[in-house]
C-alpha cells in the first residue's frame, strides 16, 4: 500500500550514509568517534521527525497495550485472532505492559474509579503515544450516559486520536481505525 | 515466616477484566488472596429503576458480556413472570437453541482464554475463536447482531428466525462435534496443562456447599445441580440430556465440566432443532405499552453459562420498582481466597482462568 512506503528512500539514503561511514572509519584504521559522531548527528538532523526514517518506523509499527475494560475488550480480543488476524498488518504486538506501547485501545465504559489508573497506565507510556476510543462508552458514555459512576468519555481525561462508534464496533473497525491513526501520524489527515 | 505482599491490577493482562487482587505470599506459596472489586461498577439496577420495562434489556446484557443473550432472556422471563404473559410454542423452542448456541460461545471463549492464561497454548486460543466466531455469525443469522442481540420481547423473539437457519444449525453442530473431540484431543494430551490443572486449586464438595458457587465450579465439585434439570423451564424437560458432574474439584474437573457441556449443549441444540414447531414466534413490539403487572414480586433462576442467576422484580406498572441481581461470577469468586490457599504463586492465574469470571457481572 501506499501509505506504508513513506520515507523508504530517505531510509535507503541513510543506510548507505551509515555504510560509507563505518567503510571509511575502516580505511583509515584509526576509529576518530567524535569525527563520527558528528555525522551521526547531521544524519539524524537530516532524519526529521515530521519526514523520513523515524516517521516511517513511527507509522508501520503501531505497539497497542493488551488492556481490555468491558464488552469492547472481548472484540478486541477477537481483533487479534483468526479470522481478522491482525499480524498481517503488523499490529499484533500487545504487549502487557505500558512502556513498550504506542497505542492505548480504551476498550469498555470509563468508571470514576478507573480513571486515576487510566491516566497512570497513559503517563507510562513512552511518547510519542496515542489513544484509540473503541466503541461508544469510550467514546461519550454510550448507554451508561445517566449513570452515576461513568466519565462520559475518556476524552474529558485524555486526549485522543481515533473514535470508532459502535456497541460494540466490529473487529473490522478497529482494523479500520488502526489505519486511519497510521494516516494520521502520516500527517495525511488533518487533526482537529 | 516472612509475609510477603503483592498486589495484582486493576490492570493486568491475565485477570480477564479490571479487578485488583492482593496476594500474600509465603516464598512460592499463598497465603491469602484478596479480591479487590468494583472498578467496573456503573449501577444498572439503580439505571433499572428509571428505565421502562423493555428499555432495560440492553443493560441487562451487557452484565455478562461473554453471553449476553442469557442475561437478556434472564431479565425478559423476569418480566414476563411479574406481567403473567405466556410465551407461544416456538418461540420457546427458538429461545432454547440461542441460549444454548451462546453457552457453546461462552465456554469456547472460557476455554480459549484458559488455555492461554496457561502458556504455550495460543493456539487453542485461536481455535476456540474461530469457532466462537462461527456460532456468533449463525445468531447474526438469527438476531441480526454479532454481539448484544437485544433479541427476547414480551411473549417471544423480536424477529423469526430465517428459513434456513435450522440447515445451517445442525450442519455448524456437526462441525462443532468433530472440533470439541479435536479439542479435546490436543489439550487433554499436553502435559504442561495437565501438570498445571489436575490437582490444583481443589474445591471439595462441603466447601463448595457453604461457599455457595454455581455451575461449572459447583458441579465440578461433585454435586448433581443445573438449573435446567432440577427446575426445567421452557422445553428443557421434553428433552433428553445430562448434567455433566465430576468429583475432583480441582482446575481440570472445572475445565472438563466446560468440554462435556459442549457436547451436551450441542445434543440439545440438535433434538430442540428437529423437533421445531411451526407457527408464530413474534413478541410484543416494544413501542406498546406494556400490561400491568399481575404480580408484585417476581423471582426468577437461570441456568447462565456461569452458573445460576437469580432475578428479583419489584414490580410497579410499566417500568421495575426494584431490580436485584444475584450473581454467578461473584459467588465463584469469593471461592478463589479459599482455592488459592496453599497453591504456587504461578498457579494463581490457572485457578482465576478455571473460574471464568466476567467482571461486568461482577460490578454490575
Amino acid at each position: 500500500m501506499e501509505e506504508n512506503d513513506v520515507g523508504s528512500k530517505e531510509f535507503e539514503n541513510a543506510k548507505q550514509e551509515m555504510d560509507r561511514l563505518v567503510y571509511e572509519s575502516l580505511k583509515e584504521k584509526e576509529i576518530k568517534p567524535n569525527a563520527m559522531f558528528a555525522k551521526l548527528s547531521e544524519l539524524t538532523k537530516a532524519m526529521s521527525v515530521t519526514k523520513g526514517v523515524v516517521k516511517w518506523s513511527r507509522v508501520n509499527s503501531l505497539w497497542p497495550m493488551q488492556f481490555g475494560l468491558a464488552c469492547c475488550a472481548i472484540e478486541l480480543m477477537d481483533f487479534g485472532s483468526a479470522r481478522i488476524d491482525a499480524e498481517r498488518k503488523g499490529y499484533l504486538l500487545f504487549r502487557g505492559t505500558p512502556r513498550q506501547c504506542d497505542v492505548m485501545i480504551i476498550a469498555g465504559w470509563v468508571t470514576k474509579s478507573m480513571v486515576p489508573e487510566i491516566k497512570r497506565l497513559y503517563e507510562q507510556m513512552s511518547k510519542p503515544r496515542y489513544i484509540i476510543a473503541f466503541g461508544e462508552c469510550a467514546t461519550c458514555g454510550g448507554p451508561w450516559w445517566e449513570s452515576y459512576n461513568i466519565v462520559k468519555g475518556i476524552d474529558q481525561v485524555l486526549p485522543v486520536d481515533v473514535y470508532v462508534a459502535g456497541c460494540p464496533p466490529k473487529p473490522e473497525n478497529l482494523f479500520e481505525a488502526l489505519i486511519k491513526l497510521q494516516k494520521k501520524i502520516d500527517g495525511k489527515i488533518e487533526s482537529r | 515466616m516472612t509475609i510477603t505482599r503483592i498486589n495484582i491490577g486493576p490492570v493486568h493482562p491475565s485477570t480477564h477484566g479490571v479487578i485488583r487482587l492482593v496476594v500474600d505470599l509465603d516464598g512460592d506459596t499463598i497465603v491469602k488472596v484478596e479480591p479487590h472489586v468494583g472498578f467496573l461498577h456503573r449501577g444498572v439496577e439503580k439505571l433499572a429503576e428509571t428505565r421502562m420495562y423493555m428499555q432495560i434489556p440492553p443493560y441487562t446484557e451487557k452484565l455478562d458480556y461473554v453471553a449476553p443473550l442469557a442475561y437478556d432472556e434472564a431479565y425478559v422471563a423476569t418480566v414476563e413472570a411479574a406481567l403473567g404473559i405466556e410465551v407461544k410454542e416456538r418461540a420457546q423452542y427458538l429461545r432454547v437453541i440461542e441460549l444454548e448456541l451462546q453457552r457453546i460461545a461462552s465456554h469456547l471463549l472460557g476455554i480459549g482464554t484458559l488455555c492461554n492464561d496457561i502458556g504455550q497454548m495460543f493456539t487453542t486460543f485461536m481455535w476456540a475463536f474461530k469457532d466462537r466466531d462461527m456460532v456468533l455469525d449463525l445468531l447474526q443469522e438469527a438476531t441480526g447482531s454479532r454481539m448484544f442481540h437485544v433479541n427476547m420481547r414480551l411473549g417471544g423473539l423480536h424477529s423469526d428466525v430465517p428459513p434456513d437457519f435450522v440447515d445451517h444449525t445442525i450442519s455448524l453442530m456437526d462441525y462443532m462435534e468433530k472440533r470439541i473431540v479435536h479439542y479435546e484431543k490436543y489439550i487433554e494430551k499436553n502435559t504442561t496443562f495437565k501438570e498445571r490443572m489436575v490437582g490444583v486449586g481443589v474445591l471439595t464438595k462441603e466447601k463448595a456447599i457453604e461457599l455457595g458457587v454455581a455451575g461449572p465450579v459447583l458441579r465440578a465439585s461433585g454435586i448433581n445441580y443445573d438449573v435446567r434439570k432440577n427446575r426445567p423451564y421452557y422445553v428443557y424437560d421434553k428433552f433428553h440430556f445430562n448434567t455433566k458432574t465430576l468429583y475432583d474439584g480441582d482446575n481440570f474437573s472445572r475445565y472438563k465440566v466446560r468440554m462435556l457441556e459442549l457436547k451436551e449443549s450441542v445434543r440439545i441444540i440438535k433434538a430442540v432443532a428437529r423437533a421445531m414447531p411451526d407457527g408464530d414466534a413474534l413478541g410484543m413490539p416494544i413501542k406498546l405499552r406494556s400490561p400491568n403487572p399481575v404480580n408484585r414480586i417476581a423471582v426468577v433462576s437461570r441456568e447462565l453459562p456461569r452458573g445460576e442467576c437469580l432475578l428479583y422484580m419489584v414490580a410497579d406498572p410499566q417500568k421495575p420498582y426494584r431490580l436485584s441481581i444475584r450473581s454467578p461470577n461473584m459467588i465463584n469468586l469469593a471461592a478463589i481466597s479459599h482455592m488459592a490457599k496453599g497453591a504456587r504463586f504461578a498457579d494463581l492465574f490457572a485457578i482465576l482462568g478455571s473460574l471464568d469470571i466476567v467482571m461486568g457481572c461482577i460490578d454490575r
